[in-house]
């Protein structure tokens, strides 16, 4: 009996020491949680279902190029794990489901989580925990100017005040004399697009001559479109989601009203101005901007970018073809942030760590990522967090079947 | 007196239980564990409502939009103690149950529900109209995160109290007063008890408690109050957590609880359903299975074994 328990004792003093020795050894050059010799896990939450599940094409484009990268060697040999998880646009969702990527999968980095309220859920948890909250797809501008109070998070497109600022000026120098009429949606994303167009306008802002405002659940706009009309706008400016945005357009040419109408990007995917004009909008001559390839686009079908889409959708996502030949920007934008990250990774050490991550995210100089117009690039510095920053104007032509026509010069400094 | 003696030890042997089991889990865990408990003290409160009195409401996402909100405000801007903000969103929402209570004393049945209703889709549009103030959709922070450790402890001792609370308000005058509502109005009226002041105070004591969980599901979100997390789906979970619970009985509201706050999370890594549309599809057959199966709830389910135990 004795015996027995001594050789418990020695067997147990022994696992002791493994065990000691075991988490001493790759503490020397132990690497970030998630990064293995052959796997790097990452993970985001996405509206799979819900009211902005139109948007899951996102994901779906990111997991296809990352599976592309994966078939060709991966990262430095590591294959890239990318788990979506769906949070359906729901900030009380999100927060759990992230503490199982961080906590549970043990993810490397957040990466591309969607939406505004999603993402300012888990902004303060992620900074705290030091986890990179990366290339997130969400235009507000409060991820580039807090970028000293939170450096692990950065996002990606182009944000909605200094787009409405392009709008602005634009407005400003082509038709100083416009009698501008503003709809734009009642909260900080709306409100945000409305402030940039004033400042954008400049001396010229007084030419606003009427602002309607909308709640989300909102269906009708008539009213908002009839006081816009009776106060004189001869230019409409739409700062509204996708389905208002069909809604406005379908109205305004319901009552008979031909303004030159300007519609912010969240709501120019050709989809909708596609779904605008079958319900009998007049959508020709509508402007907006645009920062991304185009599948639909004659004049960009020979560039690299639009092959590589062409070839990595067909191969590693067949079931987006249809989105993708549909003209969907939902696609070259997956494509495009999931090519960020990829160019980050490969700049972020051999072994990557989340600070090296950062590192490379917050130092791109004229990156060239494919999927982005042409002419655009990603530029990032310690003091600059925002990576897209130029952004094209764009007209509509073609009716039911037509497409946005890039013209004029690119815009930079969009912030 | 010796009769209750099984029951004590039974509380005594649950204290213990919840007291040791966050040294068994992970953080993550630790973190579920408490949305049980929050869960747990919203359905104690609609059980008051729906269980005792036999009112129906589908508006308890609403009182706990204002518990939440109250929270993530008073922290915000006055860097409230968190723990301090816990009563105030109970003593604020008993306000706003019992104002709700005064209207419904008109109201029964559906035309209850539906008011309740409207309550749930209308609270959560206040914040967007009074976004200076709310964050609108943005939403609105507390201004620290608390720990899932600290979670735990807070919800779990929240929900002791909320049940100590609820019970001795049920075993005496006031719940034999809601009762007897319940059973019948005339008769309970015929026999002294004053209508509107019973069903007011059931309506303010039920917000109350939801209130309060609402507070503990903001700090639960990571201090984070936005509207979208208080739609109406939350009242029709509470409500299922309580039906799976068995109405009107006080033991069963703890598996209600674990269920809803446990079966997404379960379901959401089950092989074939995945984190999408599966999970509410398991969830809601899962209900479907318990109502036809259990029509009193899990609670129901000891007396019906023991009755057909004896039969046998």
């Amino acid at each position: 009996m004795g015996r027995k328990v001594r050789f418990v004792a020695v067997l147990a003093g022994l696992a002791l020491v493994a065990s000691a020795a075991a988490t001493a050894a790759p503490g020397a050059h132990r690497a970030d949680p998630g990064v293995t010799a052959t796997t790097i896990k990452i993970g985001g939450t996405f509206p799979l279902t819900g009211v902005a599940s139109l948007y899951k094409v996102i994901p779906a484009a990111e997991a296809a190029y990352f599976a592309y990268v994966n078939a060709h060697g991966g990262v430095n040999g590591r294959k890239i794990d990318f788990s979506i998880l769906d949070d359906a646009y729901d900030p009380s969702k999100t927060v759990p489901l992230t503490q199982q990527l961080v906590e549970q999968t043990g993810v490397f980095a957040d990466f591309g989580s969607l939406g505004t309220a999603p993402n300012l859920s888990i902004w303060k948890y992620l900074n705290d925990h030091k986890v990179p909250q990366v290339l997130i797809a969400t235009g507000d501008s409060y991820w580039g100017f807090s970028a000293k109070k939170y450096p692990w998070t950065i996002g990606y497109q182009p944000d909605y005040p200094g787009e409405g600022k392009v709008y602005g000026k634009y407005i400003a120098t082509t038709s100083p004399n416009a009698k501008v009429g503003v709809l734009y949606q009642n909260d900080a994303f709306g409100k945000n697009y409305f402030a940039g167009l004033r400042v954008g306008l400049g001396a010229k802002k007084s030419q606003i001559v009427a602002s309607q405002s909308y709640d989300p659940t909102q269906t009708s706009l008539v009213q908002q479109i009839l006081a816009l009309k009776s106060a004189g706008a001869d230019t409409f400016v739409i700062f509204a989601l996708p389905s208002q945005a069909i809604t406005a357009l379908v109205t305004a040419t319901k009552v008979g009203w031909t303004p030159t109408t300007f519609l912010g990007n969240v709501s120019a995917n050709p989809l909708f101005l596609h779904i605008a004009a079958q319900n009998g909008a007049n959508v020709d001559g509508v402007i907006s901007t645009g920062y991304l390839i185009d599948a639909l686009n004659q004049g960009q079908a020979s560039l690299p970018g639009t092959a590589l889409m062409k070839s990595i959708i067909s191969t590693y996502a067949p079931s987006l073809v249809p989105s993708m030949n549909a003209g969907d920007a939902n696609v070259p934008y997956g494509l495009g942030a999931a090519w960020t990250f990829v160019y980050a990774l490969q700049h972020a050490g051999k072994t990557p760590t989340r600070a090296g991550l950062m590192k490379a995210l917050k130092s791109m100089t004229n990156v060239k990522d494919p999927f982005l117009y042409p002419g655009i690039t990603l530029n990032t510095s310690a003091k600059d967090n925002f990576p897209t920053e130029q952004e094209i104007l764009t007209k509509w032509a073609g009716g039911a079947t037509g497409d946005w026509v890039g013209f004029g010069k690119l815009y930079g400094k969009v912030r | 007196m010796r009769r209750n003696v099984p029951a004590y030890t039974a509380v005594a042997a649950c204290a213990i239980f919840f007291a040791l089991l966050p040294f068994a889990l992970s953080n993550y865990h630790r973190g579920i564990a408490a949305q049980v408990a929050l869960y747990l003290i919203a359905i104690l409160g609609l059980n008051v409502l729906v269980g005792y009195t036999g009112q129906i409401s589908i508006g308890h996402s609403a009182f706990m939009a204002i518990g939440g909100y109250t929270t993530a405000i008073m922290s915000h801007y006055h860097h409230t103690n968190l723990i301090a903000t816990l009563p105030l969103a109970f003593a604020i929402t008993f306000v706003c149950g019992v104002l709700l209570g005064l209207p419904a004393l008109r109201l029964s049945g559906v035309y209850l529900a539906l008011a309740t209703f409207a309550l749930a889709v209308s609270v959560p549009q206040l914040p967007l109209k009074f976004s200076t103030f709310t964050g609108g959709s943005a939403g609105i922070s507390a201004n620290k995160i608390v720990t899932n450790t600290w979670l735990y402890g807070v919800s779990w001792s929240a929900a002791a109290i909320a049940f100590v609370f609820t019970w001795l308000l049920l075993r005496g005058r006031t719940g034999r007063a809601f009762r007897a509502l319940r059973d019948s109005e005339i008769a309970a009226t015929s026999s002294g008890v004053t209508l509107a002041i019973y069903k007011t105070l059931a309506f303010g004591v039920s917000a109350a408690l939801a209130g309060v969980a609402g507070s503990l599901f903001v700090l639960a979100t990571n201090g984070f109050a936005q509207p979208n997390e208080f739609s109406v789906t939350l009242s029709l979970k509470i409500l299922v957590g309580a039906a799976v619970a068995g109405l009107g009985s006080l033991w069963g509201v703890l598996l209600g609880a674990a269920f809803i706050a446990l079966l997404p999370t379960i379901s959401a890594s089950a092989p074939l359903i995945g984190s999408t549309h599966g999970q509410d599809v398991v969830f809601g057959l899962f209900v479907i299975a318990v109502m036809i199966l259990l029509p009193t709830g899990v609670a129901g389910l000891v007396p019906r074994l023991r009755r057909r135990w004896a039969r046998t």
